[in-house]
């Protein structure tokens, strides 16, 4: 069962546009990896899909629900982190994840939890403007994390992160599913990085979806259309410059 | 709830501390003035407070403007600085109601700010003025109405806060209508009852006139209008960002 589908999703600027006729089938219960480089539209997808910019054209559903008329229905369900870490530089890291647990009326324990599951324990105290960067990551992961929301939209989360930063929030999205049950969306522009997390693959270049499937049938189709297939890295690369070789003509 | 979660959000700005320094800052105007030049007040006739008003309420009401401009740019400045703002967008909480929770805020802040500077007024009225029985009545009845003037500055103020990321952009445009309003002509009723100047009438001379109704009327209505200008505001940007 698909809890996000999209139907012809479009979002035009003027006369550039950034998400073009886009038909996503996102899996309950897998992490779906957003697969593609900087100004493909995956960020702008998934504004979409929390309410921050409306469609030019098409639809999507979330877990049957649409925008806007069951807009706080949905944004209860999703935890989400956005671009770049979103918080209060003069409140603690605590602090802020309090704010975040009374909006959505979430028992105190939530707090504790989201820190503990983020390793952001230990300096739960310290203003959250004097966190490095690695740390302001992690505060926005544990804002999107608290309460365990049953879907989760994570844009580039291991941005900033060192690699053993980048292991453990890997590990942790990975581990999502089958500890809580819940929908990961994922987006980032290294598929070496997807390939470690997700069940399913989303490609996206120029606001156009070049595949959608699982690692396995990526690399059966890359096969048939006689990209290398040795490295996924090269595959995507592949995928992507024939792509734009195909939109320059 | 919103309303506490915004007060919440502004710990460790400096922003209740900044209203009850002005507020001080403000009272201790007409301390100053009784205290140098007791005589020359000492002798008009009328109110205490009337004349304690009349003497000092100008200054006294552009230091509570400038405040609102800085309370409300402080406001949405917590809100940018750090994407704040951006993380409330994605929680099922409505955009009006934040700003609503703010105008709430600065609007209790303000009225605690005229609340001290009301009672150094009476204050100076029962100290210096020794013959006087001040009226509670006429003192709650002066701040009402200083109070309900301030509403629609508030407002605008912060309407034009959340327009703008860059906070000297919104204080910047703040100053200039403080500014601008201050040296507009107050005796036409036209520039009086805009926000900005409004809050620089007194209840005794606009009582005077016979256009207390009329003030309060029009405060009410602009403050209506501006929240309805924000409403739709923020639907519109959802549609262009």
């Amino acid at each position: 069962m698909n809890i996000i589908e999209t139907n012809h999703l479009t979002k035009a600027y003027g006369s550039f546009t950034a998400v073009s006729d886009l038909n996503l089938h996102i899996r309950k219960g897998a992490v779906y990896g957003f697969l593609g480089p900087n100004g493909a539209g995956k960020s702008t997808t998934m504004k979409m899909f929390l309410g921050l910019t409306k469609p030019t054209d098409g639809a999507f559903h979330i877990d049957k629900k649409r925008f806007p008329q069951n807009r706080t229905a949905i944004l209860k369900k999703i935890g989400s982190f956005i671009e770049s870490p979103a918080f209060y530089g003069n409140l603690t890291g605590q602090e802020n994840l309090d704010i975040i647990r009374k909006i959505l009326g979430l028992p105190k324990e939530s707090t504790a939890d989201a820190l503990e599951l983020t390793g952001l324990a230990p300096v739960k105290d310290r203003l959250a403007r004097k966190y490095s960067l690695g740390m302001k990551q992690r505060l926005g992961l544990a804002g999107a994390l608290i309460g365990r929301p049953p879907i989760l939209i994570l844009d580039e989360p291991t941005n900033g992160l060192d690699p053993v930063g980048i292991h453990e929030i890997r590990s942790l999205i990975r581990s999502l599913p089958e500890k809580y049950d819940c929908t990961v969306l994922v987006s980032s522009h290294l598929l070496s990085e997807i390939e470690l997390m997700a069940d399913d693959i989303g490609i996206l270049n120029h606001g156009h979806l070049l595949f959608e499937g699982s690692l396995h049938d990526l690399k059966s189709q890359a096969h048939d259309a006689g990209f290398p297939v040795d490295n996924l890295e090269e595959t995507f690369l592949a995928m992507v410059e024939e792509d734009n070789r195909r939109r320059s003509k | 709830m919103v309303p506490k979660i915004e007060y919440k959000k502004l710990k460790r700005t400096g922003y209740v501390p900044a209203f009850l320094l002005a507020a001080l800052l403000a009272g201790a105007f007409p301390v100053v003035n009784m205290a140098v030049r007791k005589e020359s007040f000492l002798s008009l006739g009328g109110e205490p407070l009337s004349v304690l008003l009349n003497a000092n309420w100008q200054m006294m009401a552009m230091l509570n403007i400038l405040l609102i401009v800085c309370g409300a740019c402080m406001m949405y400045h917590t809100e940018y600085t750090d994407n704040g703002m951006q993380k409330m967008e994605l929680l099922p909480v409505r955009q009006t109601s934040l700003f609503l929770g703010k105008f709430l805020i600065a609007s209790i802040m303000t009225a605690v700010m005229l609340s001290i500077e009301f009672s150094v007024l009476a204050g100076c009225a029962v100290y210096w003025f020794s013959d006087s029985r001040l009226n509670p009545m006429i003192l709650i009845c002066h701040l009402s109405f200083s109070f309900i003037m301030l509403l629609p500055t508030i407002i605008l103020m912060l309407l034009i806060a959340q327009a703008f990321r860059n906070m000297w952009i919104s204080l910047g445009i703040g100053v200039i209508l403080v500014f601008t309003f201050s040296i507009l002509p107050q005796e036409q009723l036209f520039f009086a009852l805009c926000p900005f100047s409004a809050p620089y009438q007194l209840l005794d001379n606009v009582h005077a006139d016979g256009h207390v109704g009329l003030f309060l009327e029009i405060a009410a209505l602009e403050t209506l209008l501006f929240a309805l200008t924000e409403f739709i505001c923020l639907k519109i940007r959802r549609n262009f960002s």
